[in-house]
């Protein structure tokens, strides 16, 4: 848990306190607005693991929707339909980011004062885990161009290209393990704040196969660009 | 308390529904016909007409006769110069807002939706006080877009409903208002394909039902893809071998292929005749001869049949079948994960069309409810639970295109991604380039293209008020908020101040709020001109009942019998030749001439239609049928 979030939210209508992660007054009942909240998986109610059940964020996320959708404080105040959209935008927001493997790493990540890179800039730069790869794969695709403008048979360049994927595609499989088993340790420590030492480096070593892996990917679409030239 | 309705705003037709007892209905005219074309025609005296009788002038005054206007909301001029040239009425404008000339006048394309939306409302106040309701005023409505309509779009059929005096309560998208009317009556989980082909639009959304929850997971489109396009192909091949001679001749052709594609829709083969055109026709005789357009025979005739008509519209009908596996892909989903396919549109009565969908998800298609209603039924679903808070059923929209900003060197910079369920946020930090800067230009897009050149321009603003620091110190942070209607607004602070800044959206191609309030003002006095339209509504109506019965008097099995014993001499000529006239001057809009020559028609038949009654009470008196005399 980060230390830093306030635990405590301010209902405007009452004047109430309320814990941070409640979306209606425990007083007055009336759906708070949106100041102080916790983060996409405190807002859902799910422990901040790597990995969710779909089937439970789907379900969390309908139960909510019904909750806080404008639809239902059409008839309200306009503070309450004000939370009501502030609240289902946050929701949305949270589902979106949870739903998909990669966003949910990336934004433990960044919550966890790691890197917020997004995928473009990690596009960017090679990482130094992967020099020879990149080195090796632009060197053989320049062939491949050259060989094709010199009009090399279809099958020929194709099977250059082929024969180029295969040590990266390795990489990606060995990377999605790697991910996969870091996620694990992860969601065994992310209720153990005093194992912060071991938090930090699973992070760590999360973040730099995360932008590994997105590279890879990248490597992985330029060759089938190249493929459907 | 006032009612509310659901409103399917069509590019061919529109249609408003209501919910009773949660059921909906779709409301009627006296005739039973729940279709209102969304046609309004600006007639030469002022009267403005809208619907079924706007429909008609389209073959007398088509340069005064405004259709398929949703295919211009929220476009400027250079969007449609390509289609320009297929309508009759003027299409002007310059950058910005694009307007249409109807004779001396010129309106928005909000303001001619209005003039539907206005007749809707009256229609469905009409009825609520016939059914007895105390207060019967309709003064809010749940509109529908099509899903893939653009910022722009919205915000222009949002601006048609205030224009046309309604509180907007929501603008929904039609594929999910229709499978809302789907889910009614089946409480069905599963994953729901809607497939959306009306006059001008397609649309596609995959929607997962679960605990009365209808999520959208993806949506796609063409909102320039429609019935629309299928009729001017055909209307091409005809004017190939024979140019059209008039506005009016053209829509002579247009309501010709438009018949044709409903016979193939029945049919294996029809024909498709085209008159000559009638006005010259008219013109050249000045009336004198009553038997006008019968003595010409078709100017033109094409035989063809359904394979034809099928091999000449199949790469039309192909085009919807990219954004569906689009949507399947973002959906992440397979065709056979599809549990239900819905066809929704009038296109879709199309065999083509039915079979080029069952082809791709490899399922039969439901169309058990009609495909024209289904729209404006989910919208008064929507619009109950609106108002009454009803919890049962919820729907999830997502926005179709992504939302971005332009960036250094055109680029356009993704802030709310394509598909996100809306409600839905956005964000993006700005800081300036040079000491004391206290403004900053912001130019905000729709689409998905990486170039600015190529997305949608949605509106430009300055964020003003930025206290002056030296350059690249002051954080202002741009929100952008998609609300549930898929609509934008822009909210800005500075984050080391926290100083609000101002944010005054001009928008690209829509109107300001002061526009759309003097349209609404302008509104009120095009009041009388309604009136007037509705008075020649009733006496073109009473005009058509005295012509039937004249005409069925005519056809009377004794009328030669009766011609000879009880009529005097050029009798019969005579009541002809008024009919013909009666007739003639029918589809015209000069309201008194058409009740003068109502009542010529009544006086001149009295004495037939008493003789005809005094034959037929004799015969009932003397037990004898009247047919066997």
């Amino acid at each position: 848990m980060t230390s830093s979030v306030p635990t405590l939210q301010v209902c405007r209508d009452c004047g109430g306190g309320a814990p941070v992660d409640v979306h209606f007054c425990p007083q007055c009942e009336k759906i708070l607005s949106l100041s102080r909240h916790g983060d996409y998986f405190a807002f859902m109610g799910l422990p901040h693991r790597l990995n969710i059940e779909a089937a439970e964020l789907e379900r969390r996320f309908r139960a909510l929707s019904r909750q806080f959708h404008p639809d239902f404080f059409y008839n309200a105040t306009t503070a309450e339909r004000r939370a009501s959209l502030e609240r289902s935008s946050y929701l949305n927001d949270a589902y979106r980011t949870l739903r998909d493997p990669v966003t949910r790493l990336q934004y433990i990540l960044q919550i966890e004062g790691l890197a917020p890179q997004g995928p473009a800039e990690a596009s960017r730069q090679a990482p130094p885990a992967l020099l020879e790869e990149v080195f090796a794969l632009n060197e053989e695709l320049d062939e491949v161009r050259d060989a094709r403008t010199a009009g090399a048979a279809d099958d020929v360049w194709r099977g250059r290209l082929d024969r180029a994927r295969q040590p990266i595609e390795t990489k990606r499989v060995a990377h999605e393990a790697q991910l996969q088993e870091l996620s694990a340790r992860w969601d065994t420590l992310a209720d153990r704040p005093a194992a912060d030492a071991e938090r930090r480096a699973v992070l760590q070593a999360l973040g730099e196969r995360f932008l590994e892996r997105n590279y890879i990917n990248n490597l992985l679409a330029g060759i089938e660009r190249e493929l459907t030239q | 308390m006032s009612k509310v309705v659901g409103i399917d705003l069509g590019t061919t037709n529109s249609l408003v529904a209501y919910v009773k007892d949660g059921v909906p209905h779709v409301i009627r005219d006296q005739q039973g016909d729940g279709l209102v074309p969304s046609i309004v025609s600006f007639a030469d005296n002022g009267t403005i007409y809208v619907g079924r009788e706007a429909q008609r002038r389209l073959l007398t005054d088509a340069q005064r006769t405004v259709y398929s206007v949703k295919r211009f909301m929220g476009k400027g001029r250079d969007d449609v110069q390509e289609e320009a040239s297929h309508f009759p009425f003027r299409i002007g404008g310059d950058g910005g807002v694009l307007r249409i000339g109807a004779g001396d006048k010129e309106f928005t394309p909000p303001e001619i939706s209005a003039f539907v939306l206005r007749e809707l409302k009256h229609r469905a106040e009409a009825f609520f006080a016939a059914e007895g309701e105390f207060d019967n005023e309709v003064n809010r409505a749940v509109i529908t877009v099509p899903a893939y309509f653009n910022d722009a779009q919205r915000t222009a059929t949002r601006d048609a409903g205030r224009i046309a005096g309604l509180e907007v309560l929501r603008i929904i998208n039609e594929p999910t208002a229709a499978s809302l009317a789907y889910g009614l009556d089946k409480r069905h989980t599963g994953i729901i394909a809607v497939y959306d082909l009306g006059g001008g639009t397609f649309d596609i959304s995959i929607l997962r039902v679960e605990d009365g929850v209808f999520q959208v997971l993806a949506t796609n489109g063409d909102t320039h893809l429609g019935g629309d396009d299928i009729d001017v192909l055909l209307m091409d091949r005809v004017l190939a071998t024979t140019p059209a001679t008039s506005p009016e001749h053209m829509q002579e052709i247009r309501k010709a292929v438009i018949q044709a594609k409903w016979d193939l829709s029945e049919r294996d083969e029809t024909e498709i005749n085209v008159a000559q055109d009638s006005k010259v026709a008219q013109d050249s005789k000045v009336a004198q001869d009553s038997k006008v357009a019968q003595d010409f025979g078709p100017a033109y005739a094409w035989r063809i049949t359904r394979a034809e008509f099928e091999a000449l519209i199949q790469p039309i009908v192909d085009r919807t079948l990219a954004p569906c596996r689009q949507a399947l892909a973002d959906a992440g989903l397979l065709t056979s994960q599809i549990d239900e396919v819905v066809l929704v549109g009038g296109s879709t009565r199309m065999p083509l069309v039915r079979r080029r969908v069952e082809e791709l998800f490899g399922k039969t298609p439901h169309s058990e409810l009609n495909p024209d209603e289904v729209v404006a039924l989910g919208a008064a679903v929507q619009a109950d639970i609106l108002i009454t808070g009803n919890r049962d059923m919820l729907l999830l929209d997502v926005t179709p295109l992504s939302l971005g900003i332009e960036t250094m060197g055109g680029i356009t910079s993704k802030i709310i991604m394509r598909n996100s369920t809306i409600p839905a946020t956005g964000s993006e930090m700005f800081t300036t380039a040079v000491d004391s800067q206290t403004a900053v230009d912001i130019h905000v897009l729709q689409g998905e293209r990486e170039l600015v050149v190529d997305n949608r321009s949605l509106a430009r603003f300055k964020l003003r008020g930025i206290p002056p620091m030296p350059a690249g110190l002051p954080r202002v942070q741009v929100q952008f908020q998609i609300d549930a209607n898929g609509i934008l607004s822009v909210t800005a602070s500075e984050l080391r101040t926290e100083i609000e800044q101002t944010v005054e959206v001009k928008p690209s191609y829509g109107l300001t709020d002061e526009e759309v309030e003097r349209m609404l003002m302008d509104s009120f006095e095009n009041a009388e001109a309604d009136f007037a339209a509705r008075l020649l509504i009733e006496a073109r109506n009473e005009a058509e009942n005295v012509i039937h019965a004249t005409e069925k008097s005519l056809r009377a099995s004794d009328i030669d019998q009766i011609e000879k014993e009880e009529l005097a001499a050029g009798e019969k000529k005579k009541i002809e030749s008024v009919l013909a006239g009666l007739k003639m001057v029918l589809n015209s809009s000069d309201r008194e001439t058409i009740q003068k020559w109502t009542q010529a028609l009544n006086d001149t038949t009295r004495h037939l239609a008493e003789v005809m009654m005094n034959r037929s009470v004799k015969a009932a008196l003397s037990g004898r049928n009247i047919d066997s005399m």
